[in-house]
Formats: structure tokens, C-alpha cells, sequence
């Protein structure tokens, strides 16, 4: 192997897979559903990294709302992801909070091109127990119109999952994809299926069609 | 042993007492993608070279789609297809120093298609759990024709050594997004090149050599990459073991700390010119 031991590899930024995590830290999310969400963060990221490429391709930025949303965590690779730990409060502002995640979105895949990454279709978890609450009705229906072009012109992929007392069906009208329904509190297991969902999305070549596995934490 | 007293390459067919013509030295080989070991998916890779006796060679390689069923399958078909069509026609046509045209190299595109959408009738499947992209290469010692649809890309060195990317990665706004064979409008808007000039060397490789190869996002052949593997190929006269020894550095853990994908990798190098660079 003496030749082929002077090959050297062009130096390339790694492509990029960014995943945005729209988190509800409202009131009603207080006790042991912000316990088990943290929990799941950290999974997540625990998750991750054990995949050497996914650790480096796997961008993750949070947004959590409640009276307010905020941008906890902007954009980071795996690898320098470092969970935060949330706490709750408030009411539900989930449609300025998509507008954000999606706004945050939009600066990333920018920032991409003017640095010549390559990225993948991003993807948008919103994770809530409740429905939009204490904003305007206009800002929610503007958000899912959103999400709706987005999903259309393949800008995103967009899921939308429902803790107990969720209202499903608000979400759905919300979200393009059949929102899904998380099994009790089984946070972890949502965030393995995420991290393998991302590992997937980064590694392999593929259409529109994501080959996902099966989630096993929702509710049939 | 050809007439210059070196051993023949595996698929050559250059006859004892044959007038000298340039001989390919070649070297193929793909390794699986740690991600599709882990997912228990074969190499949905496949190439093939036909190194002809009248100096001609044909190289096709396909990158089977990630999620598609039956992706090795149909990139096997795929390049199996083209490579029996360009062979054909090289037997009919006076190709001589000019390569074949953008109809030909279509053609030649349309069969694998034919031959694929046939595999996917006759197994009661859609087309698509087929995919795969398709590139195609004919060489000659003065000119090249390239036809490609999807990612991946073919390199050559001219005369001088300089590195040029014949065609480049075709992908769309996302990096994990092509265009398949099976793909509506692929074969209309396939990537079309000639190259008019002395060639030494050429590689053709799938996208998961692509970041390691090209200087992104220009696509630019990185030389520190390909001039090592030229000198390999234009040194190698066995192609069993250039295969081989090809295939283990693709596997290598320094090829699959950069890349989990399915990686081919087809190298050819015109044996007249090999001392000379060598």
C-alpha cells in the first residue's frame, strides 16, 4: 500500500444537517414533563455523538416558547452542543415561535451558501402538551401557511409532536405531516429515534423519501 | 504478455502479434459505506470497464439510491446495460481520434434506462426502488466523452498533467438530493462533455469520494488526491491486484473517517505515457 499511502484528501467544511427544535416551556409543561423533556436533550446529544460524521454534520439550534420565545441554543454542531436545562412558565406562543424557527432557519442555510457548505433539508421538531395560546390568531394561521409553502417547495420538514392533553387536532391543522402523539412521557426514546432519524438524513444519499425508522414512542 | 512484454490487463484483448496500440492500465473497486453496514444494506455501487483492443475503453459506474430496495440491483443493471451498448457501437463506428456524440453517449443512457425499467416490470416493483445515478466515459488516447446523470464526476489529466473535472457533481439544493436515471427528464438533461486533446490518465468515482476528491464548492480536482492514485494506476500491470489493493485503500480507515457512503473509485492510465510521470 505504498503509493496509495500518499493520497491526501481535499479539505472540505463537512456538509451540514440542520435541525431546529421548536420546544413548548409553558406552564402546563412544569414537573415531571420539562424533567423528562431535559432528560431527552440530553439523550439526544449523547445520541449523536457516539456517530463520528453525525457529530460533526448534525447542527442543532432550540427555540423554546412560552409568553415569550427565545433562541436558547443557535446553531452548533453535535459535538459542541451542550444541553441546556429548561425551565417553564407562561402561556403558549407557538406560532411566533415557529416564525422564528424558521426565520433562524433561513439565516443558517444563507450563512451556508456564502461559506460553500453543503447542507441537508432541514428539519423542524415542535414539541408541545397544549395548543397556541395568548397570541393572535393571525400569527398562528400565518405560521402554518408558512410551514405549508416551506413544506411544499421542500425547504423543511416540518414534525409536530403532541404530549398528553395535547390538541391534536389543532396541531394537525397546523402542521402539514399527521402530527404525532408521544406515548406518556417517553422522551428518551423520541430523541434516540431523532438521532438516528438525523444520522440517517446525513450519511446516506437520498430523494425526498427519508427511509426513517419506525418511531416506537408514539401512541398507535 | 502483450507485444511490449507486460502482463495483460485482466479485461484487455489485445491479441499476440497485434500492432501496438495503448494499452489502459486499470484499476477498480468499491467499498461498502460504514452507514450501509450498519443499516444491513448491500454496496449499491457498481462499475464496469471494458478496455478494448482498438485502444478505446468504456467505464460506466452507478450509485444505487440510498432508498431504494433494489439499488444494487439496478446500478448493476444500469452499468451492465451501457457498457454492452457503447461496446457494440464502438465495433460499428470509426471513432478513431473523435469521441462519440452527445446522440450516442443517449443512447447508450436509454438502454441502461430500458434495462432497468425491464428488471422493475418483470419483479412487479416501481421503477425507482432501481435508482441509481449513471456515468458514463469513453476514452480514447486523443479524445474523451462523458455522459452523467446525477452526483459523482470524472477527472482526467491532459498531456501536460493538468487536472481537469470532465463533468461535476449534479445535485440539487440539498446535498443528499440527484437525479436518478429513472428520474423524469434525467436522460433530457444529462451532463454532456468532450474532451479533444491527449489524455493520460482518467478517474470516475461516486459521490462518496466527491469531498475528498473535488475542492468544494468549485469542484475543483484536488492534485495532492489524484496524482498518487495516478502513479498507482499507471504502475499497476496486474489488474487483479491493483483491484485489491485499490478496493483495501478505499476501506481504509483514513478513507472511512471521511466519509460513511458507498465509495467506487475507476482508475485508468495510458501504459505509454506511464514512465514518463511515473
Amino acid at each position: 500500500m505504498t503509493a496509495l499511502e500518499n493520497v491526501e484528501f481535499a479539505e472540505n467544511p463537512e456538509p451540514r444537517c440542520p435541525c431546529v427544535l421548536l420546544l413548548d416551556v409553558s406552564g402546563s409543561m412544569n414537573g415531571e414533563r420539562i424533567a423528562a423533556l431535559n432528560q431527552g436533550l440530553q439523550t439526544f446529544k449523547n445520541d449523536l455523538v457516539t456517530n463520528s460524521l453525525a457529530a460533526r454534520r448534525v447542527e442543532v439550534a432550540i427555540v423554546t416558547f412560552d409568553s415569550k420565545v427565545e433562541v436558547v441554543q443557535d446553531f452548533v454542531t453535535a459535538d459542541q452542543f451542550n444541553p441546556p436545562t429548561l425551565g417553564t412558565g407562561g402561556l403558549t406562543h407557538m406560532g411566533a415561535a415557529i416564525h422564528a424557527g424558521l426565520d433562524l432557519l433561513q439565516q443558517r442555510k444563507s450563512q451556508y451558501r456564502t461559506n460553500g457548505v453543503a447542507y441537508y433539508r432541514p428539519w423542524v421538531f415542535l414539541i408541545t402538551d397544549g395548543e397556541p395560546q395568548g397570541e393572535s390568531e393571525e400569527i398562528v394561521r400565518q405560521a402554518a401557511q408558512r410551514i405549508r409553502d416551506e413544506e411544499q417547495n421542500k425547504r423543511v420538514a416540518f414534525f409536530a409532536v403532541g404530549v398528553e392533553n395535547a390538541n391534536m387536532s389543532r396541531l394537525q391543522e397546523i402542521a402539514i405531516r399527521a402530527p404525532v402523539k408521544l406515548n406518556g412521557l417517553n422522551f428518551a426514546e423520541l430523541f434516540v429515534w431523532l438521532s438516528a432519524s438525523m444520522q440517517r438524513v446525513s450519511q446516506s444519499k437520498i430523494g425526498d423519501q427519508v427511509a426513517l425508522p419506525p418511531p416506537g414512542w408514539s401512541t398507535v | 504478455m502483450d507485444v511490449n512484454g507486460q502482463t495483460q490487463p485482466a479485461q484487455g484483448e489485445v491479441e499476440l502479434g497485434a500492432p501496438p496500440t495503448p494499452a489502459w492500465h486499470v484499476a477498480a473497486a468499491s467499498a461498502c459505506g460504514a452507514s450501509h453496514a450498519r443499516a444491513g444494506m448491500p454496496c449499491q455501487d457498481a462499475q464496469q470497464v471494458k478496455a478494448r483492443a482498438d485502444g478505446t475503453m468504456v467505464i460506466a459506474v452507478a450509485d444505487g439510491a440510498g432508498s431504494a430496495s433494489l439499488a444494487d440491483v439496478g446500478a448493476a443493471l444500469a452499468v451492465n446495460a451501457a457498457v454492452a451498448y457503447l461496446d457494440g457501437q464502438a465495433g460499428t463506428q470509426a471513432w478513431a481520434d473523435a469521441a462519440p456524440d452527445q446522440g450516442m453517449c443517449t443512447e447508450a443512457l436509454k438502454a441502461a434506462c430500458a434495462a432497468v425499467e425491464a428488471a422493475a416490470a418483470c419483479r412487479q416493483v416501481a421503477a425507482r426502488e432501481l435508482a441509481s445515478t449513471l456515468i458514463l466515459v469513453v476514452a480514447m488516447p486523443r479524445a474523451a466523452a462523458a455522459i452523467q446523470v446525477g452526483d459523482g464526476a470524472v477527472v482526467i489529466a491532459a498531456e501536460q498533467g493538468q487536472l481537469i473535472a470532465l463533468t461535476t457533481p449534479q445535485s440539487g439544493e440539498y446535498i443528499n438530493e440527484t437525479t436518478f436515471l429513472i428520474s423524469p427528464g434525467a436522460i433530457e438533461t444529462a451532463q454532456f462533455r468532450v474532451y479533444e486533446g491527449a489524455l493520460t490518465r482518467l478517474a470516475v468515482f461516486t459521490d462518496g469520494l466527491q469531498m475528498l476528491a473535488l475542492r468544494m464548492p468549485e469542484a475543483q480536482p484536488h492534485a495532492p488526491f489524484f496524482l498518487p492514485l495516478f502513479r498507482f494506476a499507471a504502475a499497476a500491470h496486474d489488474r487483479q491486484a491493483a483491484d485489491a489493493e485499490l478496493a483495501q485503500f478505499l476501506a481504509s480507515e483514513r478513507v472511512r473517517a471521511r466519509t460513511d457512503d458507498d465509495v467506487t473509485l475507476v482508475l485508468a492510465a495510458l501504459a505509454d505515457q506511464a514512465d514518463a510521470t511515473a
